[in-house]
């Protein structure tokens, strides 16, 4: 069973992944900003985290670079699950990568909840 | 002149269709992985029925801004009940609030007059703006209760009907900032919203075209968005 730390503003679509990975045998916690989420990942200490990249206030991407500053949670994977299409932070894909520990990138209006969950279980397998 | 307008309603109008295009994707995806979860049992039927009926209301409420941008003869001055047009938003905003978690309340204390202005359109951008509301509210506040507060009160400058809650919601500045960053960022009214928040927009659109006003707005205790109308003396009388 892999801990899944699930960052996802629309409270809807946040209800509808977390069962849908609860089905297929994860513990999810989902967190709505990226302030509660460092807090979130001090507590539940995940294995994966999935990031939406739009959030309010703070971006997805400031969240990674604070996650990164803390040297324990520099190896959790990190899957990217966004509304923002790749071209538009394309020249930032390979730092992001290389840099941010970032696994994949799932544009979310086109991945089905099978291919995130397939997603999932592919690199929570790598870490447990 | 003519061509002035119809050049700067054209701007208006892409940006508009621009960011409800960007809010459109919210519903259908929901719609999507609703029925990708459900096997369709009754509690997600009831959801997906909402959230289709949102992505129609956000279409409708565009076309209606749009519309009266272009034309605001079309939507003549009547003789409005504030008190019922709030009444009506949040029969129309209820189920949509209830699938984000959100209690919904009318304040409706005190004794007001009728006012001047459309009924529908009145509605409409009340209906926008909630609407815009309820699905940012739970990004800024997380898994706390959330309520939101359709109100209306006396201030010195007429009566204000408008939407509110107990955390702080824009101020002034950031929806100034955001109506100028509309229609050329992905998320102009990012202190509020994780997508284009164009339902503010919208309102906002509806209620200039008829000679309103949105703006940052306190209530009692609460805060948020609203606009201030006119009491018709005159009405009062009779």
């Amino acid at each position: 069973m892999s801990k899944v730390l699930l960052i996802e503003p629309d409270r809807v679509l946040a209800r509808v992944f977390k069962t849908a990975l609860e089905t297929s045998g994860n513990r999810v916690s989902v967190m709505t900003s990226a302030q509660a989420a460092i807090f979130e990942a001090d507590e539940f200490q995940p294995d994966l985290i999935i990031l939406e990249l739009q959030l309010v206030a703070h971006s997805g991407i400031e969240f990674l670079y604070e996650l990164r500053s803390y040297p324990e949670w520099q190896s959790i994977p990190l899957i990217i699950h966004t509304i923002v299409p790749f071209n538009e932070f394309q020249r930032s894909w390979q730092l992001l990568q290389n840099e941010l520990g970032v696994v994949s990138y799932l544009y979310k209006p086109q991945t089905t909840l099978a291919e995130l969950k397939k997603q999932v279980q592919l690199y929570s397998a790598v870490t447990t | 002149m003519a061509s002035e307008r119809d050049s700067s309603v054209t701007v208006l109008s892409q940006q508009l269709l621009l960011g409800v295009a960007e809010e459109l994707k919210l519903p259908l995806m929901q719609i999507a992985r609703q029925v990708e979860l459900a096997g369709l049992n009754t509690d997600a039927r009831r959801q997906l029925q909402t959230i289709a009926q949102t992505a129609l209301t956000l279409v409708d409420n565009y076309i209606l801004g749009v519309r009266l941008t272009l034309d605001p003869q079309q939507f003549p001055l009547e003789t409005v009940s504030i008190s019922s047009v709030l009444y009506d938003a949040e029969q129309r905003l209820d189920s949509f609030a209830q699938n984000y978690g959100v209690d919904l309340e009318l304040s409706l204390s005190g004794r007001y007059g009728p006012v001047i202005s459309n009924r529908f359109g009145l509605q409409t951008a009340l209906v926008s703006l909630g609407a815009a509301l309820i699905e940012a509210m739970p990004a800024v506040q997380g898994t706390k209760q959330l309520k939101l507060q359709l109100a209306m009160h006396r201030s010195r400058y007429g009566l204000v009907a408008g939407i509110y809650t107990d955390t702080k919601q824009l101020s002034e500045a950031a929806l100034r900032h955001g109506r100028r960053l509309q229609g050329h960022s992905r998320q102009p009214l990012n202190e509020l919203n994780h997508l284009h928040g164009a339902g503010i927009f919208v309102a906002d659109t509806i209620l200039k075209a008829m000679n309103l006003h949105l703006f940052v707005s306190r209530h009692h205790r609460l805060y948020g968005l609203g606009t201030v109308l006119e009491p018709s003396s005159q009405l009062t009388l009779i």
